[in-house]
């Protein structure tokens, strides 16, 4: 296998390893790494600990001067706040709710099974053209959204998707980011567990579905959570016009935007918001278990 | 049987064809939604989008180069924000792809919560979306100044901490105030890194994850130290990821930049098309050079695992 295993063994490592290994595996390193991760990790976490308590912050204590970090007389009046604000949209709530789980839901999955099925033979099949689709799949991920809004806009009116979900579902599918990570690791399963199991006689679709895909799952589960989390921050731009098309996270900038009179609630849809994608990130990283790529080899 | 007969004459056909047929679906939409825009925005560059009256359609005029050249050397500031956000990217790549690697390493290790922990360190890219930036952004607002505060459009998109707020927190937690300044400093600058690596430490999880545990095994009971294990195992197999994550890293940091934003009011708040395409195009060619000098030097190093 690689030749990086190759010169690991002989000798002088094992020598060595009777001094090193102490000091690498010892307790002091161990704890050090610990406070450092964990140093870093509250402070990436201090967001959320604040948001989690200012959305129980009765509002005398959001507004207090100087502020203070964690709440005192933690209050459920923000939640009854925004659940009153959505009973009273013109759009029942429940109606952005769908609008955001379909669009996030048919992008993600759509997504996924288009970049998947174009990375396979980008990765391991040779046909000609190859390198030039691939050119344009780093060419596309180069050009800022911003330049091309304008054609974009042009494009999805004359194909009739304005003002329908669509036209935020269709651009999603064919994102280059997903084609060309998943591309990436592709390359990384060897040549030879596809190749028997096209002398297996197994279909490319065969080949696609049950060798390279389960191979891969690691990737694409990162994908999966970055399509996700991109969509689910969709607010609709200038394609969803109707209110009744409005996905969630333009109703809860709404909500936002109402400023001070709407701090308390404001605060709630901001753990609201962010609980959803950190519950999926969590639930599908714990999918996450240890690939077999390599497993299959003999060499 | 003609139909076996077929089979064997086409069975390198096949594999093309069959390529093709996987490539397609996405093909078709690339081409759709992101070739055509970008034929567009060439053409644009070259041009002056005028918007006739009545809101209806647009006429270009013929511009030669006379948009790349205003967009380079006439602009007020453009040429600087390239060469700033070119500076930046040198220094910011290299930073964020440690720290990365670093972290995504730490985290594959198994302890109790890791699924939080790694949420924990997902949570910038999470923190980067409007409803919740919003309200962030207004909470931090409150806490600054209440209600003569700045209204969020002039606030700016600036995504999570503000450093204003955390010296008051820090104030309030006891910190003396001599070392605000130097923490506040640190802390940007920090922030500013961690805040641009949750999906590369994601990707480089993913890589992570790939690596069959036989192979620490192996090292292991050869004797081999937790250093060798990571650049001799480690490293190696994560490597061609680290091409992938710097390219990211570019288009990323590239997409946040100056640059964008100054093409993006050229383009809607100063309604000079052209103009704006011109500077999108400039930055992108720019980007794509780099991203051909850093994959040329790193391809020469990455290590392709070839399996046999």
């Amino acid at each position: 296998m690689g030749g990086g295993v190759m010169r690991l063994g002989g000798v002088k490592s094992y020598i060595r390893s009777k001094k090193t290994k102490r000091v690498n595996r010892s307790l002091a390193g161990t704890v050090m790494l610990f406070i450092f991760l964990a140093l870093v990790g509250a402070f990436m976490a201090m967001p959320l600990v604040l948001t989690i308590n200012n959305a129980f912050k009765p509002l005398d204590e959001l507004f207090l001067f100087p502020p203070r970090f964690f709440v005192r007389n933690p209050t459920r009046g923000n939640f009854t706040d925004l659940i009153i604000l959505m009973q009273g949209s013109w759009v029942p709530f429940s109606r952005y709710v769908f609008n955001t789980i379909f669009i996030t839901g048919m992008g993600t999955v759509g997504h996924l099974f288009l970049a998947s099925a174009a990375a396979y033979p980008l990765a391991k099949n040779n046909f000609p053209g190859k390198n030039i689709l691939f050119s344009i799949v780093v060419l596309s991920l180069m050009f800022s959204v911003v330049v091309t809004s304008i054609p974009n806009y042009m494009i999805i009116t004359w194909l009739g998707l304005n003002n329908t979900y669509w036209a935020i579902i269709l651009p999603a599918f064919s994102a280059s980011l997903g084609l060309y990570l998943m591309k990436q690791f592709m390359e990384q399963i060897p040549d030879s567990l596809i190749e028997s199991a096209r002398l297996d006689g197994a279909s490319e679709f065969t080949i696609y579905r049950s060798i390279v895909m389960p191979n891969v799952k690691p990737a694409w589960l990162t994908l999966v959570i970055l399509m996700f989390q991109a969509l689910w921050t969709t607010t609709g731009g200038v394609f969803l016009r109707d209110e009744q098309l409005k996905p969630l996270n333009f109703a809860m900038s709404q909500i936002v935007g109402g400023g001070i009179a709407r701090a308390g609630a404001g605060a709630a849809v901001m753990l609201v918001m962010m609980s959803v994608p950190i519950g999926f990130f969590i639930f599908s990283q714990s999918r996450i278990i240890e690939t077999m790529t390599t497993s299959g080899m003999k060499d | 049987m003609p139909k076996s007969k077929r089979r064997r004459l086409t069975l390198r056909n096949r594999e093309v064809l069959a390529g093709f047929l996987f490539i397609l679906p996405w093909l078709v939409g690339v081409t759709v939604f992101f070739l055509f825009n970008i034929v567009q925005a060439v053409i644009y560059s070259f041009n002056t989008v005028d918007f006739n009256l009545g809101g209806i359609g647009f006429t270009l005029t013929p511009q030669g180069f006379s948009n790349l050249r205003f967009a380079l050397l006439e602009h007020g500031s453009f040429n600087r924000e390239l060469v700033t956000s070119l500076t930046d990217m040198l220094v910011n790549v290299p930073l964020i792809i440690f720290f990365s690697l670093f972290i995504a390493v730490c985290l594959n290790r198994k302890f109790m919560g890791r699924g939080v922990v790694r949420a924990i360190f997902f949570l910038p890219v999470i923190m980067a979306t409007s409803a919740i930036d919003g309200s962030l952004d207004a909470v931090m607002r409150m806490m600054m100044g209440g209600a003569s505060s700045i209204p969020p459009e002039i606030a700016g998109q600036q995504a999570g901490f503000h450093p204003g707020a955390i010296a008051f927190m820090l104030v309030d937690f006891g910190v003396p105030v001599i070392f605000i300044g130097y923490i506040l400093d640190a802390l940007a600058r920090l922030y500013e890194i961690i805040r641009a690596t949750g999906v590369q430490i994601l990707i480089f999880l993913a890589a992570l994850q790939a690596i069959p545990t036989s192979m620490y095994e192996v090292a292991q009971i050869e004797g081999a130290t937790a250093y060798e294990t990571f650049w001799k195992i480690t490293f190696p197999l994560v490597s061609p990821l680290i091409l992938t994550n710097v390219i990211y890293t570019i288009v990323d940091t590239f997409a946040e930049s100056s640059v964008v934003e100054t093409a993006f009011n050229t383009a809607f708040i100063h309604q000079n098309f052209g103009l704006s395409a011109a500077m999108s195009l400039i930055s992108s060619v720019i980007a794509c050079l780099a991203l051909l000098l850093v994959g040329w030097l790193i391809s020469k190093k990455v290590f392709y695992q070839v399996g046999d």
